[in-house]
């Protein structure tokens, strides 16, 4: 589930967001094994001669270059959101993939959920207004995803707005 | 903060032709380009097997004279056999198959295509580095093609050491044919090491919620292992390649006795990369295969896991049997012996992948569509050329069989009718999905039938001159093996007509062919998620993470 709430007390609500990733860590040490493991198997044959620089400096650059790329992809895709929500205030923070923040707050009591059926960049896109400003949450998760987030987030909102 | 963007966003597609296809960073046209261009590739390789089918028909030499090549036998006036243009001609045929025809077709276009689309991912993860790796192979069949037309050795154009390269006949051939010839491969390499890291990337961080590893469709795992196989295996070649290169240009003697090298070293390197080779090349035919049959047989295919389980073993195994191409070189007997049951040890997940397709068509209900003619016909050459396998792996046998045409016979009937009638069932069932215009049914199957009829009729003749002692890469032979490869010739005419029918038939259907739109034109056993997509599929797909109740079918079935 590529969201979770942290904290739910009467006032203080927190909910973290990131996009799904089929690869855990544990993943990709397991492919860097094997693949590390194999690629020692003709250098073996090779140990002491004047070939195994050669064979040795092609597989490394190889082995450099996939463990690069997975780093790279998952680096592309770290994006986190974060809402909190106290009695005061709901604040929506980004951590962008390219290391810049973003930031939104609004007083709790005026913040709006709406979930757009349709017109989005997605089906089902949720956005929250307020501050003047309307920003999305959530735009990478999956569309049942999407629907349950939008229920708990009206369920929370709700809840502070009928206080 | 990410400002909601709520006015909808028609995508509007205002790109010109060649921002489209020379620019694209798009998985759905790379396959396309990797597909078209192989295919004229592997017309220019295959027209150079019909020449030499034609030099071949006749013993003497008709054609390829030092005074001129021919192309009739009629010219009149003396001929002088001129052998390095044979040479020329097998070595470029050689190379442009291996690394420039059936790796691009099956894994760059097949796998650039269906992969990202059954894993529900909206396209690679390195999308620029896809168009680069396209490129880069583009460059490498230039260079490959120059090296067959640029100053070689005896004088001549072209170098004529076949596609393996071996040493010494690779360092000492003149000119700079052989170093363009290197540097294609090269260049290939580098695409194909791109493209690997590019797939598996992508196969194991970009599948949809849900599709645990042991859940993903079975193309998409060859092509996982191909892409294991080429990372793991191509940095070998490049470096023997570049030794080769030292060797030619500087004076190194990697592979020279005189200095202190060892030329059956280069045989070991080599073959550490070649037989993993084979399998790249063969493999994602394996998961076409497995589609096709499921499909027309109207069952899932039967033994899911261990079919995933026989691919990660043939490609595990592929690295330990490379010996077995190499049995005359002097090996001792235990070494010879621990490659030859390696070697057949191999059969057992083979033998578990073709019994699972029969056991797949086994009570199922069988459709004789075109793509089906196919995976039977791809089933029935494999599995000979899998039986003749076993028998060259017998390191006795071989000293018989070695440099013979009974391994020509072996190796065409795996890679040539194996993985070619793979490409073509490929073809046919996913043509209407990426094109969205259907090709005519009887000439699909008139395509089938002449391929099949044509490519047994030219090599199944070669098992018999094998056996009478015939070697390969020779321009001529005595008059006592003149029966065979006359009928060996007429198989090879029948097998390039058909070829140049099939072109007929992709420009007719994609110009005049019916339109074909229905998102799934076979039945609910083509249950991939590619199926679920309009004909053909939308510039933009699966940007919204796909549902499990859209592939998961195993509660359906």
């Amino acid at each position: 589930m590529p969201y979770i709430w942290s904290k739910e007390e009467d006032y203080n609500y927190c909910v973290e967001l990131w996009p799904y990733s089929s690869l855990p860590n544990k993943g990709f040490a397991i492919f860097i094994l094997i693949t590390f493991l194999m690629l020692n198997f003709p250098l073996y044959t090779l140990l002491g001669t004047k070939y195994f620089w050669v064979i040795f400096t092609f597989l490394f650059v190889m082995l450099a270059a996939v463990w690069y790329a997975l780093r790279k992809n998952y680096k592309d895709r770290s994006i986190l959101e974060k809402l909190t929500i106290t009695a005061e205030l709901c604040q929506l923070t980004r951590q962008n993939p390219d290391g810049k923040h973003q930031s939104w707050e609004c007083n709790r009591y005026w913040t709006k959920v709406s979930l757009h059926e349709s017109g989005g960049p997605v089906p089902n896109y949720i956005t929250l207004s307020g501050s003047g400003r309307v920003v999305e949450i959530g735009s990478f998760l999956s569309e049942p995803e999407r629907k349950d987030l939008y229920n708990e987030l009206v369920k929370v909102i709700k809840k502070f707005q009928s206080n | 903060m990410a400002d909601a963007a709520i006015q909808g966003n028609a995508h509007t597609d205002d790109r010109g032709f060649f921002t489209r296809w020379f620019m694209s960073t798009n998985h759905k046209d790379i396959g396309i380009l990797y597909l078209v261009v192989s295919a004229f590739v592997g017309f220019i390789a295959v027209a150079f097997t019909v020449y030499m089918r034609l030099e071949l028909m006749n013993p003497g030499v008709q054609y390829m004279c030092l005074e001129g090549a021919r192309l009739t036998a009629a010219a009149v006036g003396e001929c002088t056999p001129n052998g390095h243009l044979w040479n020329v001609l097998i070595t470029g045929h050689g190379i442009l198959m291996m690394f420039f025809v059936v790796i691009p077709a099956l894994f760059g276009g097949f796998g650039n295509y269906f992969m990202p689309l059954q894993i529900g991912s909206p396209d690679m993860a390195f999308p620029r580095m896809n168009n680069l790796s396209f490129w880069l192979y583009v460059t490498g069949t230039s260079l490959a093609i120059c090296s067959v037309l640029s100053p070689g050795g005896n004088g001549q154009l072209g170098s004529g050491v076949g596609w393996v390269l071996y040493p010494p006949l690779s360092v000492n051939e003149s000119g700079m044919s052989m170093d363009l010839a290197i540097f294609a491969v090269h260049v290939s390499g580098a695409s194909s090491i791109l493209g690997a890291i590019n797939m598996i990337t992508t196969f194991l961080n970009m599948r949809a919620p849900g599709m645990t590893l042991f859940k993903v469709p079975l193309f998409s795992w060859s092509i996982f292992v191909t892409a294991w196989l080429i990372l793991l295996a191509l940095p070998v070649l490049a470096g023997a390649i570049t030794m080769l290169l030292t060797d030619r240009n500087f004076g190194t003697t990697f592979f020279d006795p005189a200095g202190g090298g060892d030329p059956i070293l280069y045989q070991h390197i080599l073959w550490f990369f070649g037989h993993p080779e084979v399998y790249i090349i063969i493999l994602p035919g394996f998961g076409i295969i497995s589609h096709v049959i499921a499909t027309f047989a109207r069952k899932p295919v039967f033994g899911y896991l261990p079919m995933v389980w026989a691919i990660i073993a043939i490609g595990a195994l592929g690295f330990v049997v490379w010996a077995h191409h190499m049995y005359t070189v002097g090996m001792s007997l235990t070494q010879q012996s621990y490659f030859m049951l390696a070697t057949m040890v191999i059969a057992v997940p083979t033998g578990v992948k073709v019994f699972s397709w029969i056991a797949t068509m086994w009570g199922g209900s069988i459709e004789f569509k075109t793509p089906m003619l196919w995976a039977f016909g791809f089933l029935f050459l494999f599995t000979v050329g899998g039986v003749t396998g076993i028998v060259l792996a017998q390191a006795g046998v071989d000293r018989a069989y070695h440099d013979t045409y009974y391994v020509v016979a072996h190796f065409h009937y795996v890679m040539s009718l194996g993985a070619v009638f793979a490409i073509f069932a490929g073809i046919y069932f996913y043509f209407s999905k990426m094109t969205g215009r259907a090709y005519p049914e009887w000439a699909g199957k008139l395509h089938f039938w002449m391929m099949f009829i044509g490519s047994n009729l030219t090599f199944f003749p070669q098992h018999f001159l094998g056996r009478q002692g015939m070697p390969r890469r020779y321009i001529d032979y005595p008059e006592a093996f003149a029966y065979w490869n006359v009928i060996s010739s007429y198989g090879a005419f029948l097998a390039f007509a058909s070829f140049l029918f099939f072109f007929g038939i992709i420009f007719y259907s994609l110009f005049f062919g019916a339109r074909q739109n229905a998102a799934n034109p076979w039945n609910e056993y083509a249950d991939t998620l590619e199926w679920t997509l309009p004909s053909p599929p939308p510039e933009h797909t699966f940007e919204i993470l796909p549902e499990q109740k859209d592939w998961d079918k195993s509660e359906v079935h």
